[in-house]
């Protein structure tokens, strides 16, 4: 009995600690967003003011949007695309036998691992070449040498835990693959491919390297935009704060009403 | 046996379109990473050349890629060994069940998810000197009167801070994940013999754990190494070379002095580097 008191004292005052240190940087970030630019700089800071939504204001007012339009754009393509791509493919592998198997599925592995800094450089260069700098399309190209490995990766897990008893009496029954597949194997897996596409979709808004080189303008994304805020002179906190608050959101969501999911997913994908 | 057939030979069908768009943006850019690594190559001069292992030789002996690799490896170990030991603590917190168990596992997660641009701002904003309640307020007032992320000494310290809010759920997710899969019977018996707390973690938890733990440490080092938005928002490198990992030198060298033979050439070694790493690390698991 005493040994359990004495470990919930413990582990309570453990995770109040931790839950401070995790939520403080947030709230005062939402804070931030709500002052006006006067506030945000008096020393010590006012924890009683009243807030204003200028900053957000600018992001509609100052021409910011079309840098969210830009983020959901590539987050979404590369949410079709990886499906597209990755769903038959871990299919095939997942019942593929042999070593042929075991080849390909461990090369997508390693992609997953491999440094994003090695793939940027080339890509940068490729890019250049093509005329593609600072288009859409260079960067849903590059999100997805990290999004499809992923997506396999996932979905091959998940189609290997199948048991195989229906597909097989579908084939008896003269289906192709392809109709096993949309017919059977994918009603079975929504939860699944929910969360691969939350996934996808998280890395692709979250991503910075391959977007800041990439871009400057015209297919800014959001953490791109961040950061080219943060380093200029004239420090504008509320906006900077208002902006991050605004790329807060895919996270509050993804983790509020799917992190059963999706950290089944993160997970899998690094103890398989 | 029609069947039997069937089954072995369609796949392929399946499988290429993702390998071949595999192949394309990233095995080619990768060989294509080697062959601009022995190209002199920089950007806003006209002239390009075939340079051997000139841009290697270059990258070795400058001081600045030792010291990088210097700052990389102590950014390994420090945010490895920090979000090992706080995730642990996480995951034996968070492996009963409790009220608000939910919510309070949803918090420890989140900071994993959201963007490390805006994980580096927020505590960049936190620990300005000027302005940042931290940094400006609280710990003057504690005594600690230096800029954190001015000072030398301390602005590889501050981001090693962010790193660990940003990244411990990470491992509190591999370690929960591991600790679950104990069996309960373990515990029972032990408590039976009369095992304390700290012996059933040292004698039980922890042999049972090693797995997990080194995957974790693996993958969190490749992270390290990887890590790039966190450091550029809140230092850029600085001061001087004080936060300048390799990936940031990197950076530097082929985007901001356009040498993009020289930045291939770092970015192979890391390559290399990791790759060994992995593969070292992969081969005693399995053993």
């Amino acid at each position: 009995m005493k040994r359990l008191k004495w470990g919930n004292v413990l582990v309570t005052a453990y995770l109040a600690v931790y839950l401070l240190f995790v939520l403080f940087p947030i709230v005062w970030l939402v804070l931030g967003s709500l002052k006006s630019r006067y506030e945000a700089l008096l020393v010590p800071p006012k924890l009683i003011f009243r807030p204003t939504l200028l900053a957000f204001d600018k992001i509609l007012s100052g021409g910011l949007l079309h840098v969210f339009g830009n983020s959901l754009t590539i987050g979404l393509s590369n949410v079709v695309l990886a499906m597209l791509l990755g769903i038959p493919a871990a299919y095939g592998l997942s019942r593929m036998r042999g070593s042929a198997r075991n080849n390909i599925s461990f090369w997508i592995l390693s992609i997953r691992m491999a440094p994003a800094f090695g793939l940027v450089i080339p890509i940068y260069a490729l890019m250049r070449g093509l005329h593609l700098l600072d288009t859409l399309p260079a960067v849903i190209v590059a999100h997805l040498t990290i999004n499809l490995p992923l997506a396999v990766w996932l979905l091959l897990s998940y189609f290997d835990e199948l048991p195989e008893d229906m597909e097989e009496a579908a084939l008896i029954d003269g289906a192709s693959r392809l109709q096993t597949l949309t017919r059977v194997i994918l009603p079975l897996s929504g939860p699944m491919l929910v969360a691969v596409g939350l996934l996808v979709f998280v890395f692709s808004w979250n991503e910075f390297l391959f977007a800041f080189i990439l871009t400057s303008s015209r297919a800014q994304t959001v953490p791109a935009l961040i950061a080219s805020l943060a380093g200029t002179m004239n420090f504008d906190w509320p906006l900077m704060s208002a902006i991050s608050v605004a790329a807060l959101v895919p996270a509050f969501v993804v983790v509020f009403f799917a992190q059963r999911s999706i950290t089944e997913g993160l997970t899998m994908g690094a103890i398989k | 046996m029609a069947r039997l057939q069937r089954l072995a030979r369609f796949p392929l069908g399946f499988v290429l379109p993702a390998v071949l768009v595999l192949a394309a943006i990233v095995a080619f850019p990768t060989v294509y990473l080697l062959y601009l690594s022995v190209r002199h190559w920089v950007i806003i001069e006209p002239l390009r050349y075939f340079d051997g292992l000139g841009n290697y030789v270059r990258v070795l002996r400058s001081p600045d890629f030792w010291n990088s690799a210097r700052v990389t490896a102590f950014y390994i170990v420090a945010t490895s060994l920090a979000t090992l030991v706080l995730g642990m603590g996480l995951a034996l917190s968070l492996n009963r069940s409790f009220f608000l168990r939910g919510v309070v596992r949803a918090l420890v997660v989140l900071p994993l998810l959201v963007p490390p641009i805006v994980s580096g701002f927020a505590w960049k904003f936190l620990l300005n000197r000027e302005i940042g309640v931290l940094g400006s307020y609280i710990l003057p007032a504690l005594g600690v009167k230096a800029s954190l992320l001015a000072d030398p000494n301390l602005a590889l310290f501050s981001v090693v801070i962010a790193d660990m809010w940003s990244r411990t759920s990470f491992m509190f997710l591999i370690l929960i994940a591991a600790l679950q899969s104990i069996p309960g019977e373990l515990y029972e018996a032990a408590r039976i013999d009369g095992a304390s707390m700290v012996q059933e973690f040292r004698h039980i938890t922890l042999p049972l754990l090693v797995p997990a733990i080194i995957i974790g440490l693996i993958f969190r080092s490749i992270e390290a190494v990887n890590t790039f938005d966190l450091i550029y928002v809140m230092t850029q490198g600085g001061p001087g070379t004080a936060t300048m990992t390799l990936s940031i030198y990197g950076w530097k060298v082929a985007f901001t002095s356009f040498d993009i033979g020289r930045g291939a050439a770092i970015a192979v070694m890391m390559l290399v580097a990791t790759v060994i790493g992995t593969t070292v690390l992969i081969r005693r698991i399995r053993r």
